[in-house]
Protein backbone atom coordinates (compact mmCIF):
# COMPACT_ATOMS: atom_id res chain seq x y z
CA UNK A 1 0.00 0.00 0.00
CA UNK A 2 2.43 2.52 1.05
CA UNK A 3 4.45 1.64 -2.09
CA UNK A 4 1.64 2.41 -4.73
CA UNK A 5 0.79 5.79 -2.16
CA UNK A 6 4.75 6.59 -2.42
CA UNK A 7 4.88 6.53 -6.36
CA UNK A 8 2.02 8.75 -6.86
CA UNK A 9 3.48 11.16 -4.41
CA UNK A 10 7.02 11.23 -6.26
CA UNK A 11 4.86 11.39 -9.91
CA UNK A 12 2.98 14.32 -8.68
CA UNK A 13 6.39 16.12 -7.39
CA UNK A 14 7.47 15.77 -10.90
CA UNK A 15 4.41 16.67 -12.73
CA UNK A 16 4.59 20.23 -10.47
CA UNK A 17 8.71 19.88 -11.62
CA UNK A 18 7.93 19.78 -15.14
CA UNK A 19 5.52 22.71 -15.28
CA UNK A 20 8.28 24.89 -13.58
CA UNK A 21 11.43 23.77 -16.06
CA UNK A 22 8.68 24.22 -18.71
CA UNK A 23 8.00 27.71 -17.66
CA UNK A 24 11.66 28.67 -17.49
CA UNK A 25 11.89 27.57 -20.81
CA UNK A 26 9.55 29.83 -22.10
CA UNK A 27 10.82 32.73 -20.31
CA UNK A 28 14.13 31.71 -21.88
CA UNK A 29 13.21 32.06 -25.20
CA UNK A 30 11.10 35.44 -25.07
CA UNK A 31 14.30 36.56 -23.08
CA UNK A 32 16.79 34.81 -26.12
CA UNK A 33 14.68 36.78 -28.38
CA UNK A 34 14.83 40.17 -27.33
CA UNK A 35 19.05 39.90 -26.20
CA UNK A 36 19.15 38.98 -29.94
CA UNK A 37 16.75 41.80 -31.32
CA UNK A 38 19.63 44.27 -29.40
CA UNK A 39 22.60 42.02 -30.35
CA UNK A 40 21.08 43.04 -33.84
CA UNK A 41 20.45 46.55 -33.43
CA UNK A 42 23.90 47.07 -31.70
CA UNK A 43 25.10 44.79 -34.80
CA UNK A 44 24.20 48.40 -36.98
CA UNK A 45 26.50 50.56 -34.78
CA UNK A 46 29.04 48.03 -34.94
CA UNK A 47 28.89 47.93 -39.05
CA UNK A 48 29.28 51.28 -39.07
CA UNK A 49 32.08 51.96 -36.82
CA UNK A 50 33.87 49.71 -38.90
CA UNK A 51 33.07 51.23 -42.05
CA UNK A 52 34.27 54.81 -40.52
CA UNK A 53 37.24 53.09 -39.16
CA UNK A 54 38.08 51.43 -43.02
CA UNK A 55 37.80 54.74 -44.72
CA UNK A 56 40.04 56.27 -41.90
CA UNK A 57 42.63 53.56 -42.59
CA UNK A 58 42.42 54.27 -46.57
CA UNK A 59 42.94 57.77 -46.03
CA UNK A 60 45.15 58.20 -43.50
CA UNK A 61 48.03 55.59 -43.79
CA UNK A 62 50.31 56.19 -41.09
CA UNK A 63 47.83 55.84 -38.09
CA UNK A 64 49.66 55.49 -34.68
CA UNK A 65 48.32 55.18 -30.72
CA UNK A 66 48.85 54.36 -28.14
CA UNK A 67 45.99 51.91 -27.47
CA UNK A 68 47.20 49.90 -31.08
CA UNK A 69 50.96 49.80 -30.32
CA UNK A 70 51.54 45.94 -28.05
CA UNK A 71 53.49 46.87 -25.05
CA UNK A 72 57.03 45.29 -25.31
CA UNK A 73 56.45 44.41 -21.40
CA UNK A 74 52.86 43.62 -19.51
CA UNK A 75 53.26 43.75 -16.13
CA UNK A 76 49.58 44.48 -15.44
CA UNK A 77 47.04 42.47 -17.02
CA UNK A 78 42.69 42.80 -16.19
CA UNK A 79 40.90 40.11 -16.66
CA UNK A 80 37.29 40.08 -16.90
CA UNK A 81 34.98 37.29 -16.56
CA UNK A 82 31.40 37.03 -17.51
CA UNK A 83 29.41 35.07 -15.91
CA UNK A 84 25.00 34.78 -14.99
CA UNK A 85 23.63 36.09 -12.29
CA UNK A 86 21.81 32.75 -11.78
CA UNK A 87 21.81 28.99 -12.37
CA UNK A 88 19.84 26.88 -14.30
CA UNK A 89 21.30 27.26 -17.56
CA UNK A 90 23.81 23.97 -18.07
CA UNK A 91 27.19 24.33 -18.60
CA UNK A 92 27.07 27.80 -19.71
CA UNK A 93 28.72 28.77 -16.20
CA UNK A 94 31.12 26.01 -16.02
CA UNK A 95 32.42 26.21 -19.51
CA UNK A 96 33.14 29.90 -19.07
CA UNK A 97 34.97 29.70 -15.70
CA UNK A 98 36.97 26.18 -17.22
CA UNK A 99 38.38 28.60 -20.21
CA UNK A 100 38.99 31.34 -18.01
CA UNK A 101 40.90 29.32 -15.60
CA UNK A 102 43.12 28.44 -18.57
CA UNK A 103 43.54 31.77 -19.08
CA UNK A 104 44.32 32.80 -15.36
CA UNK A 105 47.13 30.71 -14.83
CA UNK A 106 48.60 31.18 -18.16
CA UNK A 107 48.44 35.07 -16.77
CA UNK A 108 50.20 33.97 -13.32
CA UNK A 109 52.23 31.49 -15.14
CA UNK A 110 53.64 34.18 -17.07
CA UNK A 111 54.64 36.36 -13.80
CA UNK A 112 52.08 39.33 -14.59
CA UNK A 113 50.58 41.01 -11.90
CA UNK A 114 46.54 39.63 -12.29
CA UNK A 115 43.61 42.29 -11.65
CA UNK A 116 40.70 39.90 -11.63
CA UNK A 117 37.39 41.43 -12.43
CA UNK A 118 34.26 39.49 -12.69
CA UNK A 119 30.68 39.73 -13.49
CA UNK A 120 28.21 37.57 -12.46
CA UNK A 121 27.05 35.75 -9.16
CA UNK A 122 28.31 32.43 -10.27
CA UNK A 123 31.71 33.90 -11.37
CA UNK A 124 32.08 35.69 -7.64
CA UNK A 125 31.00 32.23 -5.98
CA UNK A 126 33.47 30.08 -7.71
CA UNK A 127 35.88 32.62 -7.17
CA UNK A 128 35.60 32.69 -3.96
CA UNK A 129 35.41 29.52 -3.17
CA UNK A 130 38.80 28.57 -5.32
CA UNK A 131 40.23 31.61 -2.91
CA UNK A 132 41.11 33.99 -5.43
CA UNK A 133 40.44 37.73 -4.19
CA UNK A 134 38.84 39.38 -7.26
CA UNK A 135 39.35 43.45 -7.47
CA UNK A 136 35.90 44.65 -9.38
CA UNK A 137 32.58 42.45 -8.88
CA UNK A 138 29.60 42.93 -10.70
CA UNK A 139 26.11 42.02 -10.85
CA UNK A 140 24.00 44.43 -12.23
CA UNK A 141 24.49 43.57 -15.55
CA UNK A 142 21.66 41.18 -16.42
CA UNK A 143 20.14 40.05 -19.93
CA UNK A 144 19.58 43.64 -20.75
CA UNK A 145 23.11 45.47 -20.18
CA UNK A 146 22.65 49.14 -21.01
CA UNK A 147 26.11 51.01 -23.01
CA UNK A 148 25.99 53.13 -20.03
CA UNK A 149 26.54 50.91 -17.74
CA UNK A 150 29.48 48.95 -20.12
CA UNK A 151 30.62 52.70 -20.64
CA UNK A 152 31.25 53.31 -17.51
CA UNK A 153 33.54 50.10 -17.13
CA UNK A 154 35.22 50.65 -20.63
CA UNK A 155 36.29 53.99 -19.36
CA UNK A 156 38.14 52.91 -16.37
CA UNK A 157 39.86 50.36 -18.39
CA UNK A 158 40.47 52.96 -20.92
CA UNK A 159 42.11 55.50 -18.45
CA UNK A 160 44.15 52.87 -16.41
CA UNK A 161 45.46 51.65 -19.76
CA UNK A 162 46.41 55.06 -20.40
CA UNK A 163 48.32 55.96 -17.33
CA UNK A 164 49.58 52.69 -17.67
CA UNK A 165 48.54 50.90 -14.81
CA UNK A 166 47.41 48.09 -16.56
CA UNK A 167 49.41 47.05 -19.81
CA UNK A 168 46.36 44.03 -21.30
CA UNK A 169 42.74 43.69 -21.12
CA UNK A 170 41.49 40.15 -21.42
CA UNK A 171 37.57 39.34 -21.51
CA UNK A 172 36.17 36.00 -20.41
CA UNK A 173 33.07 35.06 -22.16
CA UNK A 174 30.74 32.98 -23.90
CA UNK A 175 30.64 33.97 -27.68
CA UNK A 176 27.32 33.84 -29.65
CA UNK A 177 28.50 32.06 -33.23
CA UNK A 178 25.23 31.32 -34.32
CA UNK A 179 21.68 30.00 -32.26
CA UNK A 180 23.13 26.32 -31.77
CA UNK A 181 26.35 27.47 -31.59
CA UNK A 182 28.28 29.41 -28.72
CA UNK A 183 31.74 29.13 -27.61
CA UNK A 184 33.61 29.86 -24.43
CA UNK A 185 36.84 32.49 -25.38
CA UNK A 186 39.21 34.32 -23.95
CA UNK A 187 39.70 37.50 -26.24
CA UNK A 188 42.17 40.39 -25.42
CA UNK A 189 40.36 43.49 -26.15
CA UNK A 190 43.28 45.87 -24.64
CA UNK A 191 45.74 46.74 -27.04
CA UNK A 192 42.96 46.98 -29.78
CA UNK A 193 44.55 44.38 -32.46
CA UNK A 194 42.61 46.83 -35.10
CA UNK A 195 41.24 49.50 -35.70
CA UNK A 196 37.83 47.66 -36.71
CA UNK A 197 35.45 47.10 -33.83
CA UNK A 198 35.60 43.32 -35.19
CA UNK A 199 39.16 42.04 -36.35
CA UNK A 200 37.61 38.98 -38.13
CA UNK A 201 35.14 40.33 -40.52
CA UNK A 202 35.55 41.78 -43.42
CA UNK A 203 34.24 45.11 -44.23
CA UNK A 204 31.69 45.47 -47.36
CA UNK A 205 31.83 48.23 -49.02
CA UNK A 206 30.57 48.45 -52.30
CA UNK A 207 32.38 51.42 -53.25
CA UNK A 208 35.78 49.90 -52.45
CA UNK A 209 37.63 50.80 -55.98
CA UNK A 210 37.44 54.25 -55.53
CA UNK A 211 38.01 55.54 -52.34
CA UNK A 212 35.91 58.79 -51.52
CA UNK A 213 37.81 61.78 -50.44
CA UNK A 214 36.85 62.73 -47.07
CA UNK A 215 37.04 66.09 -45.15
CA UNK A 216 37.79 65.24 -41.49
CA UNK A 217 37.04 67.71 -39.16
CA UNK A 218 39.00 68.30 -37.22
CA UNK A 219 41.61 66.07 -38.58
CA UNK A 220 42.24 62.00 -39.17
CA UNK A 221 44.22 62.09 -36.11
CA UNK A 222 41.55 63.69 -33.88
CA UNK A 223 38.91 61.51 -35.02
CA UNK A 224 41.66 58.41 -34.99
CA UNK A 225 42.05 59.70 -31.13
CA UNK A 226 37.63 59.25 -30.71
CA UNK A 227 37.09 56.40 -32.89
CA UNK A 228 39.73 54.03 -31.03
CA UNK A 229 38.05 54.47 -27.51
CA UNK A 230 34.74 53.92 -29.17
CA UNK A 231 35.72 50.64 -31.08
CA UNK A 232 37.24 49.31 -27.51
CA UNK A 233 33.78 50.08 -25.91
CA UNK A 234 31.61 49.08 -28.31
CA UNK A 235 33.41 45.76 -28.07
CA UNK A 236 33.21 45.30 -24.77
CA UNK A 237 29.38 46.15 -25.05
CA UNK A 238 29.44 43.66 -27.32
CA UNK A 239 31.07 40.84 -25.24
CA UNK A 240 28.26 41.90 -22.98
CA UNK A 241 25.32 41.00 -24.64
CA UNK A 242 27.01 38.28 -26.74
CA UNK A 243 27.20 37.05 -23.39
CA UNK A 244 23.20 37.72 -22.58
CA UNK A 245 22.12 35.69 -25.62
CA UNK A 246 23.88 33.31 -24.59
CA UNK A 247 22.86 32.27 -21.51
CA UNK A 248 19.53 32.83 -22.54
CA UNK A 249 20.28 29.76 -25.16
CA UNK A 250 22.13 27.76 -22.51
CA UNK A 251 18.69 28.05 -20.07
CA UNK A 252 16.74 27.04 -22.86
CA UNK A 253 18.39 24.33 -24.21
CA UNK A 254 18.78 22.96 -20.09
CA UNK A 255 15.17 23.71 -19.45
CA UNK A 256 14.35 21.98 -22.59
CA UNK A 257 16.32 18.99 -21.75
CA UNK A 258 14.67 18.67 -18.14
CA UNK A 259 11.26 19.20 -19.32
CA UNK A 260 11.76 15.99 -21.52
CA UNK A 261 13.68 14.08 -18.92
CA UNK A 262 10.50 14.73 -16.26
CA UNK A 263 8.30 13.69 -19.08
CA UNK A 264 9.81 10.91 -19.00
CA UNK A 265 10.46 9.62 -15.51
CA UNK A 266 6.70 10.52 -15.22
CA UNK A 267 6.15 8.00 -17.93
CA UNK A 268 8.44 5.84 -15.93
CA UNK A 269 6.93 6.39 -12.93
CA UNK A 270 3.28 6.01 -13.97
CA UNK A 271 4.12 2.53 -15.34
CA UNK A 272 5.80 1.41 -12.11
CA UNK A 273 2.95 2.72 -10.00
CA UNK A 274 0.45 0.53 -12.64
CA UNK A 275 2.39 -2.46 -12.22
CA UNK A 276 1.81 -2.04 -8.38
CA UNK A 277 -1.26 -1.60 -8.32
CA UNK A 278 -1.69 -4.80 -10.49
CA UNK A 279 0.38 -6.15 -8.42
CA UNK A 280 -1.39 -5.79 -4.97
CA UNK A 281 -4.65 -6.79 -6.39
CA UNK A 282 -3.39 -9.70 -7.91
CA UNK A 283 -2.06 -10.77 -4.52
CA UNK A 284 -5.29 -9.24 -2.26
CA UNK A 285 -7.32 -11.79 -5.39
CA UNK A 286 -5.33 -14.59 -4.38
CA UNK A 287 -5.17 -13.91 -0.32
CA UNK A 288 -9.42 -13.96 -1.03
CA UNK A 289 -8.93 -17.19 -3.09
CA UNK A 290 -6.69 -18.51 -0.49
CA UNK A 291 -8.85 -18.04 2.23
CA UNK A 292 -12.31 -19.68 0.74
CA UNK A 293 -10.07 -22.57 -0.49
CA UNK A 294 -9.23 -22.85 3.25
CA UNK A 295 -13.03 -22.42 4.54
CA UNK A 296 -14.14 -25.57 2.16
CA UNK B 1 19.88 56.11 -56.64
CA UNK B 2 16.86 56.81 -58.67
CA UNK B 3 16.05 59.67 -56.29
CA UNK B 4 18.82 60.59 -55.18
CA UNK B 5 17.91 64.03 -54.40
CA UNK B 6 17.05 63.42 -50.56
CA UNK B 7 19.33 63.87 -48.15
CA UNK B 8 19.04 60.39 -46.07
CA UNK B 9 19.64 60.82 -42.07
CA UNK B 10 20.44 57.91 -39.89
CA UNK B 11 21.08 57.68 -36.24
CA UNK B 12 22.36 54.98 -34.87
CA UNK B 13 23.54 54.44 -31.28
CA UNK B 14 24.64 50.80 -29.57
CA UNK B 15 21.90 50.02 -28.48
CA UNK B 16 19.29 50.87 -31.14
CA UNK B 17 18.53 52.47 -34.63
CA UNK B 18 17.06 55.44 -33.50
CA UNK B 19 15.74 56.94 -36.30
CA UNK B 20 16.10 56.51 -40.24
CA UNK B 21 14.65 59.23 -42.41
CA UNK B 22 14.97 61.60 -45.11
CA UNK B 23 15.52 65.10 -44.25
CA UNK B 24 15.88 68.51 -46.14
CA UNK B 25 18.83 69.64 -44.06
CA UNK B 26 20.49 68.40 -41.13
CA UNK B 27 22.21 70.48 -38.46
CA UNK B 28 24.89 68.62 -36.12
CA UNK B 29 26.76 69.39 -33.00
CA UNK B 30 30.45 69.27 -33.60
CA UNK B 31 33.08 69.23 -31.11
CA UNK B 32 33.15 72.90 -31.84
CA UNK B 33 30.21 74.27 -33.53
CA UNK B 34 27.47 73.33 -34.88
CA UNK B 35 27.43 72.31 -38.79
CA UNK B 36 24.63 72.40 -41.61
CA UNK B 37 24.37 69.93 -44.04
CA UNK B 38 22.46 70.38 -47.05
CA UNK B 39 22.28 68.18 -50.38
CA UNK B 40 25.53 67.22 -52.03
CA UNK B 41 27.84 68.10 -49.73
CA UNK B 42 31.51 67.05 -49.77
CA UNK B 43 31.79 63.48 -48.00
CA UNK B 44 32.92 64.12 -44.33
CA UNK B 45 34.07 62.67 -41.12
CA UNK B 46 33.47 64.65 -37.86
CA UNK B 47 34.01 64.38 -34.78
CA UNK B 48 30.38 65.65 -32.73
CA UNK B 49 30.30 67.38 -29.00
CA UNK B 50 27.31 67.29 -26.77
CA UNK B 51 24.63 69.35 -28.21
CA UNK B 52 21.30 69.45 -30.38
CA UNK B 53 20.64 67.52 -33.70
CA UNK B 54 18.22 69.31 -35.80
CA UNK B 55 16.56 67.51 -38.51
CA UNK B 56 14.14 69.66 -40.54
CA UNK B 57 11.88 67.95 -43.35
CA UNK B 58 9.79 70.42 -45.06
CA UNK B 59 8.55 72.87 -42.12
CA UNK B 60 9.00 70.24 -39.39
CA UNK B 61 12.15 70.33 -37.28
CA UNK B 62 13.06 66.86 -34.90
CA UNK B 63 15.29 68.06 -32.05
CA UNK B 64 17.97 65.49 -30.51
CA UNK B 65 20.41 65.67 -27.67
CA UNK B 66 23.27 63.64 -29.31
CA UNK B 67 26.22 62.59 -26.20
CA UNK B 68 29.34 62.75 -28.76
CA UNK B 69 30.41 60.68 -31.39
CA UNK B 70 30.78 60.68 -35.25
CA UNK B 71 29.36 62.31 -38.49
CA UNK B 72 29.87 60.30 -41.68
CA UNK B 73 27.93 62.29 -44.75
CA UNK B 74 28.99 59.90 -47.71
CA UNK B 75 26.28 60.26 -50.83
CA UNK B 76 23.73 61.92 -49.02
CA UNK B 77 23.25 59.94 -46.06
CA UNK B 78 24.03 61.37 -43.09
CA UNK B 79 25.12 58.97 -40.23
CA UNK B 80 25.45 59.88 -36.70
CA UNK B 81 27.10 57.58 -34.67
CA UNK B 82 27.09 58.38 -30.79
CA UNK B 83 26.25 56.55 -27.38
CA UNK B 84 23.47 58.47 -26.52
CA UNK B 85 20.61 60.07 -28.73
CA UNK B 86 17.40 61.27 -26.85
CA UNK B 87 14.31 62.76 -28.25
CA UNK B 88 14.18 66.93 -27.22
CA UNK B 89 11.05 65.98 -25.09
CA UNK B 90 12.27 63.00 -23.34
CA UNK B 91 15.08 64.93 -21.54
CA UNK B 92 15.13 64.32 -18.06
CA UNK B 93 15.97 67.47 -17.14
CA UNK B 94 16.30 66.20 -12.95
CA UNK B 95 18.28 63.61 -14.20
CA UNK B 96 20.44 66.16 -16.27
CA UNK B 97 20.49 68.38 -12.99
CA UNK B 98 22.22 65.78 -10.55
CA UNK B 99 25.28 66.99 -10.05
CA UNK B 100 28.92 64.61 -10.71
CA UNK B 101 30.41 63.94 -7.71
CA UNK B 102 33.10 66.50 -6.41
CA UNK B 103 36.58 65.03 -6.63
CA UNK B 104 39.87 67.31 -7.34
CA UNK B 105 41.91 64.54 -8.76
CA UNK B 106 42.94 66.44 -12.52
CA UNK B 107 41.21 63.11 -14.12
CA UNK B 108 37.76 63.57 -12.24
CA UNK B 109 37.93 67.36 -13.07
CA UNK B 110 37.85 66.99 -16.44
CA UNK B 111 34.94 64.02 -16.13
CA UNK B 112 33.56 66.67 -14.09
CA UNK B 113 33.41 69.16 -16.90
CA UNK B 114 32.23 66.86 -19.21
CA UNK B 115 29.44 65.92 -17.36
CA UNK B 116 28.67 69.73 -16.95
CA UNK B 117 28.79 70.09 -20.77
CA UNK B 118 26.60 67.34 -20.91
CA UNK B 119 23.98 68.84 -18.41
CA UNK B 120 24.21 72.37 -19.99
CA UNK B 121 23.76 71.20 -23.56
CA UNK B 122 20.78 68.42 -22.54
CA UNK B 123 19.28 71.49 -20.18
CA UNK B 124 19.47 73.62 -23.40
CA UNK B 125 17.69 71.91 -25.78
CA UNK B 126 14.87 70.90 -23.07
CA UNK B 127 14.78 74.81 -22.44
CA UNK B 128 13.89 75.81 -26.05
CA UNK B 129 11.61 72.61 -26.38
CA UNK B 130 9.78 74.20 -24.12
CA UNK B 131 10.10 77.52 -25.10
CA UNK B 132 8.57 76.24 -28.70
CA UNK B 133 5.33 74.39 -27.19
CA UNK B 134 4.12 77.36 -24.98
Amino acid sequence: MANTRALVKRRKAIRNIRKITRTMELIATARFKKAMDRAVEADAFTRKIAELAADLAASATNLKHPLLEKRPEVKNAVLLILCSNRGLCGGYNASILREASGGLRQIQGDGIQLHLELSGKRAIAYFKFQGVAAEHTYTHFEDKPSFEQVDEVGSRYLADYIAGKIDRVDVAYMKFINASRQAPVVETLLPLSSLAPEPGRKVVTEEKKKPVEYEFLPSAEGILEEILPMSFKIRLFKCFLDSAVSEQIARRVAMKAATENAGEMIRDLSSKYNRARQAQITKEISEIIGGAAALK
Amino acid sequence: MADAKTLKCVVVTPEKAVLDESADFVVVPMFDGELGIALDRQPLIGRLGFGELRITQGSAVKHYYVDGGFVQVRGNVVTVLTSKAVSAKDINTQAALKPGHAETTPAAQEALEKNQQRARAQLRIAQKNQERSN
